[in-house]
Order: structure tokens, then C-alpha cells, then sequence
């Protein structure tokens, strides 16, 4: 899942250990988010959404361009 | 760009906090570990060649000495070191810390009443009862203790690790011990070898959270 966390926090000017400090997870958990080999579980997205007050969906995306009524 | 003003805007400069690294400690403890061990050997060696070496607890207790004033200076200078942190990445390192002692502990319970200091009088010498006794209770109650505690504590990434990495070790059971089991019942295989698959399941947990944990 592609997402703009790295964007985010340079935006910011934090550091991996900041973001991480600021969510209480590892940097790894931070670089493994990033990097995109770790998809965060709903309460961290939530976490990251409040923390950079904007929507989950702005933050992550999944790639699926459809509107709701396709479903 | 889909950032909105208002949330770039909310960092403020100030805010940024110098943050203290686990890494210096870390350096700090296996650096102070190294230099007994280096110290002990030289010792040893000098006795062995029939000069007069000080008494290893001195110097021992001289390197520890010097740690622990290089920790000390270490946590004077971040300063909130640990009251920084937060609840659970405290609880995260105490449990950390106390599975390094555990193992430290076995490993001087273990080679208690020895000079062999190789990994194979470690692993197979002869032991005690009571050595015994205490080993698996530190083992049993130590484990018992600190897993749950350790699986509260850790963050998503590392559960995720953690968990894929137990599945993994799991696997190295269910595969290889019915085939053994067969080809052991045929007379083509020796006894199923417990400690090797523990061995093995250990080894394969390792790697595979080091590497979903670290890549």
C-alpha cells in the first residue's frame, strides 16, 4: 500500500525516531511503514491520521480508483 | 501535493527535543562485557606463563567500574534518558534487559564448578542437580513471565515479526518430525533428536524476526 508518510514528516522536519517517539512505536516500525514493507494496523492509521490531523485515505492509498457505488 | 496548509503548519520548530539513543547503552554494556572477557583471558594467559597477575575479580571489577561510570556519564548528558520514554517502550527494554540477564545467569549457573569456558562444556558438560534446578527455573519461570509481558508491550511492526517468526519455528516441528518419525520406524533414520529441533526452531525464529524486524 503506497502512502505519504515520508512526505509527511519531512514536511514536519522529524526525523524516523521523532514520528516514532510521537506514535510510541519503533523507528523500524516507522522506515517499514515508509518504505511500504508493512502495512500499519487500523489503530496505529488512526494514530498517524490524528497525529497529522488529515483523513486515513489522504495518508494511505490503496490503489483502488472506483467510487463506492462499484461495490 | 494533498497536504493542507493548516497541517504542515502544526509543527513547530521548538518542539524538536534531542532524543536519546538505546544505541550508546547498548555499545556501552557489550563494550564493558568484552573487555572483562579480554581482560579475564589475558590474565589467564599471564598466569600460564608463570608471571604475577593481579586477581581477576580486581580487574573485573575495575572494567565494570569504568562501564558503569561511561553509563553514567552517558545518561548525565541525554538527561531524560528513561523517564523520556514512554510506559511501554520502558516495559519494552526492561523485558529486553531482564531476557539478557536470564541468559547471562544461565550461562554462569551452567559452567558453575568448570574452567572450561568452551561452548561445548557449556552445552554438554557434566551439571549439578541443584545447577540443574536452577537452570530450569529460570528458564520455566523466566519465560513464563516475561513472554506475555514482552507480547503486551511490543508495537505492531514487531508483533508482526514476532508472530511470523514463531509460525516460521513452528514449521521446522510439523515438517521434518513425521518424515523423521517414518524413517526412523523403517530403521533408515536415527531417534528423533528433540535439542536439534529446538536448535533449529530457535535458529530459524532468529532469522526470520531479525529479518522482518531489521530489512
Amino acid at each position: 500500500m503506497n502512502n505519504k508518510l515520508k512526505v509527511l514528516r519531512a514536511m514536519r522536519n522529524w526525523s524516523q525516531a521523532e514520528l516514532a517517539d510521537r506514535l510510541d512505536v519503533s523507528r523500524q516500525a516507522v522506515n517499514a511503514i515508509e518504505t511500504g514493507k508493512y502495512d500499519p494496523s487500523l489503530p496505529l492509521a488512526f494514530k498517524l491520521a490524528r497525529l497529522f490531523a488529515m483523513p486515513i485515505e489522504e495518508i494511505f492509498d490503496d490503489g483502488f480508483e472506483g467510487s463506492s457505488d462499484d461495490n | 501535493m494533498m497536504v493542507s496548509k493548516e497541517a504542515a503548519m502544526t509543527t513547530d520548530p521548538a518542539e524538536k527535543r534531542q532524543r536519546p539513543s538505546i544505541v550508546w547503552p547498548i555499545l556501552i554494556i557489550f563494550a564493558t562485557i568484552f573487555l572483562m572477557g579480554v581482560a579475564a583471558g589475558y590474565l589467564d594467559a599471564m598466569r600460564e606463563a608463570g608471571g604475577n597477575a593481579p586477581p581477576t575479580p580486581v580487574v573485573s571489577g575495575a572494567v565494570l567500574l569504568g562501564g558503569g561510570a561511561a553509563m553514567l556519564f552517558y545518561l548525565r548528558r541525554v538527561g531524560n534518558f528513561w523517564s523520556g520514554w514512554s510506559r511501554r517502550k520502558r516495559l519494552y527494554w526492561g523485558c529486553l534487559f531482564a531476557a539478557v540477564l536470564i541468559g547471562a545467569l544461565s550461562v554462569i549457573v551452567a559452567r558453575s564448578g568448570t574452567d572450561d569456558l568452551s561452548i561445548n562444556a557449556i552445552l554438554s558438560g557434566a551439571l549439578s542437580p541443584t545447577a540443574a534446578v536452577i537452570l530450569a527455573a529460570l528458564w520455566v519461570l523466566g519465560l513464563t513471565i516475561l513472554i506475555p509481558l514482552y507480547e503486551r508491550v511490543i508495537d505492531d511492526h514487531e508483533r508482526q515479526a514476532y508472530l511470523r517468526a514463531g509460525l516460521a519455528s513452528y514449521y521446522v516441528f510439523i515438517i521434518p518430525i513425521p518424515a523423521w518419525w517414518v524413517l526412523h520406524r523403517a530403521g533408515l533414520a536415527p531417534p528423533i533428536d528433540a535439542m536439534l529441533l529446538f536448535l533449529l526452531a530457535f535458529l530459524v525464529n532468529l532469522v526470520v524476526y531479525l529479518w522482518l524486524k531489521f530489512r
